[in-house]
């Protein structure tokens, strides 16, 4: 699941998804779910990332109005919120250009002591 | 006797509970099942219900489930003369009469029908409106039968009532209407009823198929089948009253021959059950489990008490006692405040979770704390100390519209959350994350619950102190977690007594990471301005600035206390608290 929408990092926010190695995994369609995630995500930040990973498909280029109800929409986000998921890779956050490794699905995002 | 409730389809039950989980389980049973009738005792919870088997069993509370064979008030045993006469009065207050026992042991084997003639099966409500366990519960006794000698499939589909059943297996114990009728009759005579004209028919190709099959008890059941075949055939008349065929007189069944289809598959393999309905009056083997505590195990140890029941049971209802493998086991209670008996409807205690692989917490207490945390569908929970992941796990089996993150600092930790996850199933729903929970990488406000359960013991991490750092951790998760959010922590007593002073109003500082930066230094060309420690583990900005006297700022907290409960762990005790962001 692309989780840097939802998940912020300071200012530098949204992270940068470089990928090495994606997974598309096939997952059960519950449209209450989806629909409740939207809100929380911020949408241009979804469309990167997606962007970013080649798995964009046809997200459109602004959130529709209505989603709830329009399942062809709620289906391409399930796509690439909950099907996509990167295995190998990492997080680079925008503004500093530091980047986090993303090894076996799990992001490591610790900082050093220098870093604190 | 199984109390089977005054309306039919009402099964009593118990369930016994970890120490401060009581009204969990109350509240659970409840809301689940809506249970009626509802005691609770210290360790337990007695409760009726009729919904299916299957909601019963998914129960997350509780620690074991047993069928309520009696419920008495305490036995007075120390006032009698002799033990001989304590022996008896024992005897007599615990056995009671052989009609409690034979129904108990038909209801049970009824559920054990049920339970798995679903275990294939998805959970389909029944259509019928009943649900009554007791009217599934006939069928699945039908089932049983089948599941006996073959996969159960087909033959007993036909409920009667033209309830179609659907194949045995993935009907679940679905009886319609029928059943309602019958849940007037007893519950034996429910049993009865369906199974007997479905029966019969089956239990003839059963027996045919029977012999194909190796199980022993396949065949004792058989021919105990046959008899009791022969015995309904006559339908309408109460037969054997030790056995249970005294309910095939009901009659009614004869539309069920209609629906019966020929166990056509002969793929029986022995019944997973070996219970065996019909002759489970006859041939039953059992074994006796008791606890003693108070004035009664003055007179006698547990082991005697199991003795005395033992013998007298057998005697009386012609059972065997098995010690090693027995088909029934009953469990006997006996206490200064009360007697007891109960019989379980599982190996495994319901605590013990399908789903998970490898446990950290207790499966009760961290369902427990999720649901204290006001999960709704769309929320985001976060647990910054996930170590396995227990808790994402149990909520997220409770919450099916919500997402999860577990974040954690060790590889090995992850490692195992990982494989649990998959374990489970929930790879979408919950996310991992490696970092630190003193420096979250979330931005401010944005977790809706936030559940952990912080490490008791002096390490943390590797090398620093817990105690030490909970103020950074608490105000993390203070940052994190948006207003109207909830925070629920289990922790240790002696680290309960430092959040409280944490938490509880002081002199005013600057709220934690309420207004500079909001997240977590995570480059350093970002933090110029928060303080540094270098040295130190990330920390929230102001706070690190103002804290460099010797003691922690206590930070006007947006928490406000909502409860704190006291459960046990084991072996030690920990305290669950819950807080609320509110503004500030």
């Amino acid at each position: 699941m692309l989780t840097s929408h939802v998940k912020g990092v300071t200012k530098g926010y949204p992270l940068l998804i470089k990928a090495t190695e994606v997974k598309v995994n096939e997952v059960e369609f519950n449209p209450q779910f989806v629909s409740r995630m939207i809100p929380k995500l911020e949408w241009s930040a979804l469309l990167q990332a997606a962007e970013g990973l080649g798995h964009r498909q046809d997200l459109p280029a602004e959130l529709v109005s209505e989603y709830e109800k329009d399942e062809e929409f709620l289906k391409k986000v399930h796509r690439a919120l909950l099907e996509v998921e990167v295995i190998e890779g990492c997080l680079q956050c925008p503004e500093s250009g530091r980047e986090f490794p993303i090894s076996r699905g799990i992001p490591n995002m610790l900082l050093s002591e220098e870093e604190a | 006797m199984s109390e089977p409730g005054r309306e039919a389809g009402c099964v009593r039950f118990f369930c016994t509970a970890g120490s401060g989980m009581e009204p969990f389980l109350t509240e659970e049973l409840r809301r689940k099942l809506e249970a009626e009738d509802v005691t609770q005792l210290s360790g337990k919870v007695l409760f009726s219900s009729s919904v299916r088997i299957h909601s019963v069993v998914e129960l997350k509370a509780a620690e074991r489930l047993f069928l309520l064979l009696k419920h008495e008030s305490p036995l007075q045993l120390s006032s009698l003369s002799s033990s001989a006469k304590a022996a008896a009065e024992l005897k007599s207050r615990l056995l009671g009469d052989r009609k409690q026992w034979s129904s108990a042991a038909l209801t049970w084997s009824r559920l054990q029908g049920e339970l798995s003639q679903g275990r294939g099966a998805a959970a389909n409500t029944s259509s019928t409106p009943r649900g009554r366990r007791k009217e599934e519960g006939r069928g699945s006794e039908e089932q049983m039968e089948e599941e006996k000698y073959c996969d159960g499939k087909s033959g007993k589909s036909g409920k009667r009532e033209g309830e179609q059943r659907e194949e045995e297996r993935e009907s679940r114990g679905l009886r319609g209407g029928e059943e309602q009728e019958e849940a007037q009759t007893l519950e034996k005579k429910r049993k009865r009823e369906m199974s007997c004209g479905v029966e019969e028919l089956i239990l003839e190709k059963r027996i045919k198929r029977k012999n194909h099959e190796e199980a022993d008890e396949k065949e004792r059941q058989d021919e105990d089948d046959e008899e009791e075949r022969r015995m309904i055939s006559s339908r309408g008349s109460v037969q054997s009253g030790s056995r249970k065929e005294k309910d095939r007189a009901e009659d009614g069944s004869v539309e069920n021959m209609e629906h019966v289809k020929p166990a056509g598959e002969e793929d029986q393999k022995p019944a997973p059950l070996s219970r065996i309905r019909p002759d489970i009056t006859s041939s039953v083997t059992f074994r006796i489990s008791c606890k003693c505590t108070g004035s009664v195990s003055r007179l006698f140890s547990s082991q005697e008490v199991s003795r005395v029941m033992g013998v007298g049971l057998s005697r009386m209802m012609n059972w065997k006692v098995d010690l090693k493998n027995p088909q029934l086991e009953v469990n006997v209670y006996l206490s200064d405040d009360l007697c007891l008996l109960g019989i379980p409807l599982s190996r495994l205690p319901l605590a013990h979770r399908s789903y998970m692989k490898t446990t950290g917490l207790r499966s009760t207490v961290a369902w427990a704390m999720t649901s204290l945390a006001q999960i709704q569908p769309g929320s985001c929970v976060v647990d910054p100390m996930c170590g396995v992941g227990t808790i994402l796990i149990e909520a997220a089996q409770e919450h099916r519209a919500a997402w999860f993150l577990g974040v954690d600092i060790d590889d090995r930790q992850l490692q195992k959350a990982n494989e649990n996850i998959e374990f489970a199933e929930l790879r979408t729903r919950i996310q991992l994350l490696k970092a630190s929970s003193m420096a979250l990488p979330l931005p401010s406000g944005s977790v809706d619950a936030l559940i952990c359960d912080l490490p008791f013991g002096r390490k943390f991490g590797t090398k620093t102190n817990m105690a030490a750092n909970l103020p950074v951790i608490v105000a993390e998760m203070e940052r994190v977690l948006r207003v109207g959010g909830a925070l629920v922590l289990l922790l240790s007593p002696q680290l309960s007594f430092l959040l409280k002073k944490l938490l509880s109003p002081k002199d005013p500082t600057p709220p934690p990471g309420s207004e500079v930066c909001p997240c977590p230094p995570l480059s350093s060309t970002e933090q110029q301005t928060v303080s540094t420690q270098p040295g130190v583990k990330p920390s929230p900005p102001q706070e690190r600035d103002t804290q460099t006297g010797p003691q922690p700022p206590p930070p006007p907290s947006s928490l406000k206390h909502h409860t704190t409960l006291r459960v046990s762990l084991g072996a030690i005790d920990g305290l669950i608290h819950k807080y609320v962001k509110v503004d500030v």
